[in-house]
């Protein structure tokens, strides 16, 4: 197969939203040579980019995001390795949980799937997240971002102990911490210090660009 | 007949299984080959459901739907599976009436049929909507208690205990889910309605252990009130909602199981929604040993019902469940716009329309998403069952013509609603109503529903 029909048929894949079709088909692009960094930029991201706009006009779901998104952190995985170390394509990693005490994960899910399919390099924590399991992943892999998800107002406080267990730590100026979810607000993310509140996924992704260049 | 224990046995039993496969590898495409293999399109050109085949349709696919992928117990990361024998079952045995409350606001709550004239059981409040303070909590539960097509009440949930932000699991929530029982049958009380139920009991015990705590006889919770444990998202379940049935079992109350489907999350578009939906009442009544079921599907974009596709989901769920069972279903309504707004009003009046004519009851309402403390009325509850008693009995195809016309007051604006005023701004506690310029918003509101042929009550 050449590189050309590899480089489509990569892009299909994702817009098929088949984790399974990718992986095969990013081994074969590693395989003729074809460099990582154009099957980041010229297949993967294209493709991801338009899934991200179809799920935000709402003709695709959930479902179809997430797949896709899979499918793209499925090959880049494959293809990070390769690239040198110095101008990676890929983005600042982001660590996005739903917080201790919350087990609402679509919101979540959706924010860390347009985040992948954005380009970053996203640790999914899941859901009822330990502050401290969240604030030591954040430092070991040397997070820009995090992106705290609560849905219960009962559970608004533990995004406030985010903030805090990270001063305490001296880690909070390296570290933006986004808030978002149901009950939370602009307000709220001003009073417990968190960087930045977003109203929706879309707001997520742009808040995420805006920091992580920041930092 | 699947009992507690069986659901146990069936959930550390079942077929072994990540979450993410549940969801994404057999939930989300079993639901869509069930839709393709029925061949179910809603018309949102006419979004209150007038097929009775299709109806069925939904109604066949969702039995299908949960014989095939069986709810998930997150704990186990196993599916608890079901037979269409014990489906079958099920909906046979289940309750076809309820006595709720006490004393002269004792009742039955039974099942509706489509075109029903008998009016909706009216389940008023805030649908656990958020509540800053112990004075915010009084006024609108005083204020529920006095509309008098109040069936039952369906309280908020308290954020803070002595000036604290309460805490999943913790004492500031035991303590929270106690002063929520103890404030709400106070309200009755002062309100004179000392019998009424609360259906949504308890909004702000969000753990096992807050409800256990608060189901002491000393704050007063009642075998007649209703006990609402959340299904989460999709056909999902965990000890801790499995130790509140089982809790409310042993008192011999009656559960209500939640569950809020995302139109655009894991089951899709309006139509694989509405199977998901309608399948949601059959799992509920199994594994979560429900007597009652509260279905509120919600917009992934507006968490809101009151879009046209959210409209003909409520309605093809209502009238699927409606004609192939006898099974209490109270469609519970959540509104973009806020308290007083036009916007607000007429979006209540067409998810209710759709619930009332498809025969649903009503609980109302989750006003503006339910996002914001203290971002709901006694009023929105008040007009939505003054709706839902206007609209019984009509006939669909009517329901259809007044949704038509309701629709383009709001629609355009559901991506950027008009969020209004918090409570004390638009209502006055001394008075006991609201205020001047929300009283002119309602008459205005009632004048043109007054136009579209539904007379309301007049207002005062």
């Amino acid at each position: 197969m050449d590189a050309d029909k590899i480089m489509k048929d990569l892009q299909d894949a994702v817009l098929c939203y088949d984790p399974g079709a990718a992986v095969k088909l990013t081994k074969a692009a590693i395989k003729a040579k074809v460099p990582p960094m154009d099957v980041i930029e010229e297949a993967l991201v294209p493709a991801i980019e338009k899934v991200g706009d179809k799920f935000e006009r709402m003709e695709i779901f959930l479902p179809d995001l997430m797949l896709a998104a899979d499918a793209v952190k499925s090959s880049t995985e494959l293809l990070l390795p390769l690239l040198p170390k110095e101008g990676r394509g890929i983005k600042a990693t982001v660590v996005v949980a739903t917080v201790q005490g919350d087990v609402h994960e679509i919101g979540k899910n959706i924010v860390a799937s347009m985040l992948m399919a954005r380009g970053f390099n996203v640790i999914d924590m899941g859901v009822d997240v330990k502050t401290s399991d969240l604030v030591e992943t954040v430092k070991n892999r040397k997070a820009r971002v995090i992106c705290a998800s609560a849905l219960m107002s009962s559970t608004l406080g533990s995004q406030k102990d985010i903030v805090d267990y990270l001063v305490a730590v001296g880690e909070r100026k390296k570290v933006a911490v986004l808030i978002g979810g149901g009950p939370t607000s602009k307000d709220w993310a001003k009073e417990i210090g968190a960087d930045a509140w977003g109203a929706d996924a879309n707001a997520a992704v742009k808040l995420t660009e805006k920091y992580s260049k920041a930092r | 007949m699947v009992q507690i224990l069986d659901v146990m046995e069936k959930a550390l039993n079942g077929k072994p299984m990540s979450e993410t496969d549940y969801q994404l590898k057999v939930f989300a495409p079993k639901v869509q080959e069930k839709v393709k293999a029925h061949g179910i399109k809603f018309d949102l050109n006419e979004p209150i459901n007038e097929d009775d085949s299709l109806a069925d349709d939904v109604f066949e696919a969702a039995v299908e739907l949960l014989i095939d992928a069986g709810a998930y117990c997150t704990n186990t990361n196993r599916v608890i599976s079901y037979t269409e024998n014990e489906i079958k079952d099920a909906l046979k045995t289940a309750p076809d009436a309820l006595l709720m409350g006490e004393g002269k606001d004792k009742k039955w709550l039974r099942p509706r049929k489509i075109g029903d004239k008998t009016p909706p059981w009216c389940l008023l409040g805030a649908g656990g909507g958020a509540c800053s303070s112990d004075r915010a909590f009084l006024t609108l539960m005083e204020g529920y208690a006095e509309i008098p097509e109040t069936n039952a009440i369906t309280t908020p949930a308290l954020t803070r205990v002595g000036g604290m932000r309460i805490r999943p699991a913790s004492p500031l929530e035991l303590l929270g889910a106690m002063r929520n029982a103890v404030l709400a049958r106070e309200a009755c009380n002062r309100s004179g309605r000392q019998g009424i139920p609360m259906m949504n009991s308890l909004a702000t015990a969000e753990s096992d252990i807050a409800l256990a705590a608060a189901l002491h006889p000393t704050y007063g919770m009642r075998d007649s009130d209703g006990y609402m444990i959340c299904c989460m998202d999709p056909m999902k379940v965990d000890f801790s909602r499995l130790n509140k049935v089982t809790v409310v079992l042993s008192m011999g109350g009656h559960i209500g199981m939640c569950f809020g489907p995302l139109m655009g999350g894991y089951a899709g578009g309006p139509e694989s929604t509405a199977v998901s939906s309608t399948a949601h009442h059959l799992m509920g009544i199994l594994t979560y040993q429900a007597s009652w079921l509260l279905p509120f599907a919600l917009h992934l974009r507006y968490v809101s019902s009151s879009s046209r596709e959210m409209l003909a989901l409520i309605s093809a769920t209502g009238q699927a469940i409606s004609r192939n069972t006898h099974l209490i279903s109270i469609n519970l309504n959540y509104t973009s716009g806020g308290p007083c707004t036009p916007m607000c009003l007429y979006e209540t009046a067409a998810s209710v329309t759709a619930a009332v004519v498809s025969g649903q009851s009503i609980e109302s309402t989750g006003v503006a998403s339910n996002r914001e403390e203290d971002r709901t009325t006694p009023v929105e509850p008040r007009i939505s069952a003054e709706v839902g008693h206007a609209v019984a009995g009509m006939k669909r195809s009517d329901a259809n013509e007044l949704v038509k016309k309701l629709l383009p007051k709001y629609e355009s604006k559901l991506p950027n609603p008009d969020l209004g005023k918090t409570l004390f701004e638009c209502w006055d506690p001394e008075k006991r109503r609201p205020s001047k310029e929300y009283q002119a918003v309602i008459k205005a509101y009632k004048r043109t529903m007054s136009n579209l042929g539904v007379e309301l009550k007049p207002e005062k």
